[in-house]
């Protein structure tokens, strides 16, 4: 019986998945990934026949596993389950081990990919039985986070510490196989004693709140994840002010205040106070800052900044989307192509500004060709006008 | 006229919920539109905002089709929803300038109008704040500032009392009195039928997506035959009373 709600949930989430699975790999981003990874390839290739065996490669090599072996828990609970489903918890073992199949299987990708550029970078100094060890371990090392995470749930547990704790453990074990293969058996003792702890911890029945609120977070961490490619309508939008900021978000002058600058208003409070929106922009130009420099290639930089000023200004568009269907804009006394002329002066303001960083770090990485980053801003411009026009064409067929 | 409704039928899809509704409201009117759940007074209210397209029938605000003109028609309204409805990211002041700006208002007229009905329902000291930290009546608070910071000719509150204090009560109520002195008219849709028989002009009752009386209380007694009767006797009779036979 239970079993069978958690099919349907999972039926249901896999839909989800692959709705928005259709949008995230389109063909321009599988292009975009395949000329990305086919370039870290042939660098890492390149990079095991020129460097050396050193402390800093098994240091790299185990921080990045240690980093990715977070396996999720997914459980598909919803919030009326607090209410409909504490009568039945005695009879929901069946549900939460289709819950632990599911969840497992969704965290494989991230650490799969991630072993292969490890396992280039191990190859450099380490002979088979210190790689298959690592590997091993790591193994290890994903089922019992797995386990760990899925018992902090029913505990005062906090999110971020679970997470710290077990970063630490998979790093320190896995350096631990790599300097001395039978160190693998400290590697185990760390994990002993963490599930121990999370056992003593946790609640003797199910605290349906936390496992919601965990469910609930979750859920919203994965559409935030999508909505850095498209649009998600589902997610809860959230909102911080960020006092530092409020420098930039102008008070209109009297000649400026009125309908027409009304929603550009709205929009540059909207971008500077969104709870991600702002560190998603930051965190994508930091990565491919840190990407094209460490790869140095002209083209790959170009086809970085190119990509990332796209997936900033698909971003931006989310703001837009998020306001121009709530009930004000259909009440105020004011007509629909302002808010639409607002968003287009905005949103060229902001995008202008990105590509402009953009275009500093490709001059830091090729101070030789300068004159490709006068492209960005134009791409950008191009873009931008391009995805806006489908949105409003979108909200049209929509108002109709 | 103020509002003047025609033959309105409508609903959110094609299967209608409203059935012929007709009624006017002329300048400095309060007015009950009182109905059980579920009646169709706030189908009827989205009609008015122009937010649900009629099947039939035509509503005009002072003298404008929204078809017309849509800004002018809008112009002439401030709507105070049931719940209220705010910019998680924006400040009070921000929501007060953002209403401002949509109604044309220049930024003295803005200062000059806030400051007592900021005072008023006690936020004063609340401007720089944001307004999804406030407790729901200070929300709905805020929902009344801005809607009574345009002066428009036609005021439509939903549920205007639910979620605020007594004290927020009486400032609301002193509030539409003082803006029906200065003739301009007020559709509330209410359930608290004991503060609706005091201080509306008349009422409009909706049953089952039909109006089935429009009048004065004195005019609804006579209807009813409830010479001494209450608001609330007047309603049951002419809504529960009819159900009970049935």
């Amino acid at each position: 019986m239970s079993s069978k709600l958690f099919n349907t949930r999972m039926e249901e989430d896999i839909k989800i998945r692959s709705y928005y699975g259709k949008f995230i790999f389109n063909s321009h981003f599988l292009v975009f990934l395949m000329i990305a990874g086919g370039v870290l390839l042939y660098t890492l290739l390149g990079l095991r026949e020129t460097l050396s065996p050193s402390i800093y490669i098994d240091t790299l090599c185990a921080l990045l596993m240690a980093a990715v072996l977070q396996p999720k828990y997914r459980t598909l609970l919803k919030e009326a389950d607090m209410l409909f489903l504490p009568p039945y918890e005695k009879r929901m073992t069946a549900y939460f081990k289709r819950a632990d199949i599911y969840s497992l299987s969704l965290g494989l990708a991230l650490p799969a990919v991630t072993s292969v550029a490890v396992l280039i970078l191990l190859s450099i100094g380490h002979n088979l039985t210190s790689i298959v060890l690592f590997f091993l371990m790591a193994v290890l090392l994903y089922f019992s986070a797995f386990n760990i995470r899925r018992l902090s749930v029913n505990t005062d547990w906090k999110k971020w510490a679970v997470t710290a704790v077990l970063i630490i453990i998979n790093f320190v074990s896995l350096m631990l196989v790599l300097i001395q293969p039978y160190l693998i058996t400290l590697g185990l003792l760390f994990i002993i004693i963490f599930t121990v702890i999370m056992k003593k911890s946790s609640f003797k029945t199910l605290s349906w709140l936390n496992y919601v609120q965990y469910e609930k977070e979750a859920l919203q961490q994965y559409y935030q994840t999508v909505s850095m490619f498209t649009n998600v309508k589902r997610i809860d939008k959230a909102f911080k002010r960020r006092r530092f900021l409020d420098i930039l978000l102008w008070e209109p002058k009297a000649e400026k205040f009125n309908k027409k600058y009304m929603y550009e208003y709205l929009f540059y409070r909207s971008f500077m106070r969104d709870h991600d929106l702002p560190m998603i922009v930051l965190r994508i130009i930091i990565l491919f800052f840190i990407t094209m420099f460490w790869i140095g290639n002209l083209y790959v930089s170009l086809i970085f900044s190119l990509f990332g000023i796209y997936l900033i200004v698909l971003q931006m568009s989310q703001i837009y989307t998020a306001q121009a269907y709530l009930l004000w804009p259909k009440v105020w006394p004011v007509s629909r192509t302002y808010i639409q002329d607002s968003y287009i002066r905005y949103s060229h303001k902001v995008v202008f500004v990105i590509t402009l960083l953009f275009a500093v770090m490709f001059t830091i990485t090729h101070p030789d060709k300068l004159y490709y980053v006068l492209a960005f801003p134009v791409w950008g411009y191009i873009l931008n006008r391009v995805l806006s026009k489908a949105i409003y064409k979108k909200e049209r067929e929509l108002s109709d | 006229m103020v509002l003047e409704i025609n033959q309105l039928t409508g609903g959110y899809s094609k299967e209608p919920v409203i059935h012929d509704i007709s009624f006017n409201i002329k300048s400095g009117e309060i007015i009950g539109l009182i109905g059980l759940n579920g009646a169709g007074k706030s189908t009827t209210i989205k009609h008015i905002l122009g937010l649900l397209r009629p099947h039939s029938g035509n509503i005009k605000v002072m003298d404008t089709a929204i078809e017309t003109d849509v800004e002018a028609y809008r112009r002439h309204m401030g709507y105070i929803p049931e719940a209220p409805i705010l910019y998680e990211e924006l400040t009070l002041r921000e929501h007060i300038n953002m209403t401002a700006m949509a109604y044309g208002l220049t930024p003295k007229e803005v200062e000059s109008r806030k400051e007592p009905l900021l005072k008023r329902f006690r936020l004063e000291d609340k401007e720089d704040t944001f307004p999804s930290h406030f407790s729901k009546g200070m929300k709905q608070k805020v929902m009344l500032i801005c809607a009574f910071i345009v002066e428009p000719d036609l005021y439509i509150i939903d549920e205007p009392f639910l979620g605020l204090d007594p004290l927020g009560i009486e400032s609301l109520i002193e509030l539409m009195i003082s803006e029906r002195d200065k003739n301009r008219s007020i559709l509330m849709s209410t359930h608290i039928l004991a503060t609706a028989e005091r201080y509306c002009d008349r009422y409009i009752i909706i049953d089952q997506g039909r109006k089935i009386a429009d009048g004065t209380l004195n005019e609804l007694r006579q209807q009813t035959g409830l010479s001494e009767g209450t608001l609330d006797d007047v309603y049951i009779q002419l809504t529960g009373g009819k159900r009970h036979e049935q």
